[in-house]
């Protein structure tokens, strides 16, 4: 398995690409880091904080509780004593089961509200993992570039040695594929610059998401060029190694297009829960923030085409 | 006291119906294996893709769906949402599910992969499936036959992944992510004009022995020269190969195959007309190959190793009939069990 940075290294060793764009393309394709939310204290979060301590508190109740009507020697109760005796039985049991009462009463809407809290940590917990799905099929498209751009323009230098009479239409496709090629550097630089610029997670940023779904695009398109440029030469086109590296752009494009479905359904399903009773009570206490989504003009229809015939 | 127990049981048997039914209620319809909606194969035919899909789940623990579509819209989004509807995988105890979705209506097939076994059938093995092996056989309208040979091809991509330990162990969560590949399934569009490098004639029939003939038709198949003309072939074999269906897969297939049988030892028969290169029995993936002489040079006789040979699903082979006909002067020396596979003397 040839790493990228071998790869764009042979690029640059062949001339296919200058320094420039070799440093730009490189530094682009570098993972980026995962961005979450903020930890407040130990690592937790300020709604997880507070679940704690309901907690904390809801279990310090029943052991106080437990000790003041429960604790201590075991009495043996002296039937005897209270037998026949109108009102006069089970006073002690009266008080144990009244204070139990209380802390059930009370326990109820501290159950309800760590459901309800947990059942937003859930949703949002989707939100992320579905979102960290199409970073990862971002970051699989970046990863194709280098192999797409090496593949064309090695058989563009190939069929230019094996045919040399041809050095009008070599010079002029050679330079078509340059400057493709030049514009898919940016394009992918563009995309990766927004995507790890900022400090928040672009999932709460409408506007950067747009500007990352608009950056996206750009490349998709360039990328869907620079295939272009093999429409005119068939050996390459139907060559396997050719229909392989097809196949993965094909594949990845697909996987974006599923994830992003999955990651709209997310924030759809979450950002509802946000605004529904009592969830947006909850909400309100946990810092829980409304999700952007990765909102497309329309994808499949207006996407370039790179299948081929 | 008993009072309290009959409660108890009454309520546990209330909980317990209601669990059933729920479950009867909400588990959705049993999707079979082999689904024509769009009416594209008789029921012989889905019963032989339904069988043979039975015993890739039962040998593989791969559960690989077939779906006919006739319905409109995206391909893509509807393979990957018919995924999840027919909870490909889900027959699979380590979750390995595939689905094969072919719409006549756009002309497109698609082989969605599950998550499980993205890493073994990745998506340029699965464009390469769909377009040099299952498409030559959709252009003839032979859609269960390209169905068909495709799964040979998903079968022993699974051997090689089991005798490497590629499966993915750890990854057992159902459902796909939109991997596979889509292509174009030029449905009874007729004879495929491009498929691959056109080879160049050189491939003549005047060689003095078998071995010679043997790697002429190993270069063929390397090459993707599927005519059926060569003059490597006996009359017959020409005659059979001009019917058949000779996908860029199946010739690649061929060419690997024989790279990886080497140690061959050629038997004649007693009148010098006929020959077996035949391999060691232990090499159960190398079949013996049988050669006629036709106007003095060795051909290769396809049609009697169609005819004897026989594979069974680990791809190893047998012998259909073991005396009585041409070839059987080569094996007398051998022993085969009652399935007709050759036993190894060690």
């Amino acid at each position: 398995m040839v790493s990228n940075r071998e790869r764009v290294g042979r690029m640059q060793s062949d001339g296919v690409i200058s320094t420039r764009q070799a440093e730009m393309l490189l530094a682009s394709l570098e993972p980026r880091a995962a961005a979450g939310r903020e930890p407040l204290f130990l690592g937790l979060r300020a709604g997880q904080l507070l679940a704690f301590l309901i907690v904390a508190v809801a279990i310090a109740a029943i052991i106080g509780l437990y000790l003041l009507t429960a604790g201590g020697p075991a009495e043996i109760q002296d039937v005897a004593q209270t037998l026949n005796k109108a009102e006069g039985h089970g006073e002690m049991n009266r008080t144990t089961t009244s204070l139990l009462a209380i802390v059930l009463l009370a326990s109820v809407p501290l159950l309800i509200f760590a459901l309800l809290y947990n059942s937003l940590v859930g949703k949002e917990e989707t939100v992320l993992k579905d979102w960290a799905q199409v970073e990862s099929n971002f970051q699989r498209r970046a990863d194709l570039i280098p192999a797409l751009v090496q593949t064309v323009s090695r058989y563009l230098t190939h069929e230019a040695e094996t045919f040399g009479d041809v050095a009008e239409k070599r010079s002029r496709m050679t330079q078509t594929l340059q400057e493709e090629i030049d514009g898919l550097i940016k394009a992918q630089r563009d995309a990766s610059e927004i995507l790890r610029g900022g400090q928040a997670n672009p999932v709460e940023d409408q506007q950067r998401l747009d500007q990352l779904f608009a950056a996206q695009e750009a490349l998709k398109s360039r990328i869907g060029n620079v295939v272009a440029v093999v429409e005119a030469y068939p050996d390459l086109r139907s060559s396997d190694q050719f229909l392989e590296l097809q196949a993965q752009i094909e594949g990845t494009e697909n996987r974006i297009n599923v994830a992003r479905q999955r990651f709209n359904s997310a924030v759809g399903r979450y950002n509802a829960s946000l605004r529904m009773l009592p969830w947006n009570l909850v909400a309100s206490l946990g810092n829980f923030k409304r999700k952007a989504y990765f909102r497309s003009r329309d994808d499949a229809e207006n996407a370039p085409d790179m299948a081929f015939d | 006291m008993p009072r309290t127990w009959l409660s108890i049981s009454l309520i546990a048997v209330i909980c317990v119906a209601l669990a059933a039914s729920g479950y009867f209620l909400f588990r959705g319809p049993d999707w079979p294996l082999v689904r024509d909606d769009a009416h594209l194969m008789n029921d012989a035919q889905l019963e032989r893709i339904t069988e043979f899909h039975a015993y890739l789940l039962h040998d593989h623990d791969i559960d690989y769906r077939v779906v006919t579509r006739n319905a409109d819209g995206d391909m893509n989004s509807a393979a990957s949402r018919m995924f999840a509807q027919m909870s490909a995988g889900s027959r699979s105890a380590s979750g390995r599910g595939l689905l094969l979705v072919i719409d006549p209506n756009a002309n497109l097939v698609r082989l969605e992969i599950g998550y499980a076994l993205e890493g073994v059938f990745t998506d340029a093995f699965a464009a390469y499936v769909e377009n040099r092996q299952m498409v030559p056989f959709f252009q003839k309208g032979r859609i269960a036959d390209g169905i068909l040979a495709t799964t040979e091809l998903i079968v022993a991509r699974a051997q090689d992944a089991a005798l490497n330990e590629s499966f993915e162990t750890e990854r057992w969560s159902g459902g796909s992510g939109g991997a596979g590949a889509t292509a174009k399934a030029r449905l009874q569009e007729g004879p495929a004009t491009d498929a691959g490098p056109s080879p160049s004639r050189t491939i003549e029939a005047s060689v003095r022995t078998p071995e010679e003939t043997l790697e002429r038709y190993r270069a063929a198949m390397a090459s993707r020269d599927g005519r059926p003309d060569l003059a490597i072939y006996t009359p017959d074999t020409r005659k059979m190969l001009s019917d058949w269906v000779i996908t860029p897969a199946q010739m690649d297939n061929v060419a690997r195959s024989m790279r990886s049988c080497t140690n061959h030892e050629t038997v004649y028969s007693a009148d010098h007309r006929h020959a077996v290169i035949r391999y060691p029995p232990d090499e159960r993936g190398c079949p013996p190959y049988f050669f006629a002489i036709t106007n003095g040079a060795w051909t290769l006789d396809l049609v009697s190793m169609q005819k004897l040979v026989r594979f069974g699903r680990s791809n190893a082979w047998r012998l259909g009939q073991r005396r009585g006909h041409t070839y059987s002067f080569a094996f007398r020396d051998w022993r085969f069990d009652s399935h007709g596979f050759p036993v190894a003397d060690n």
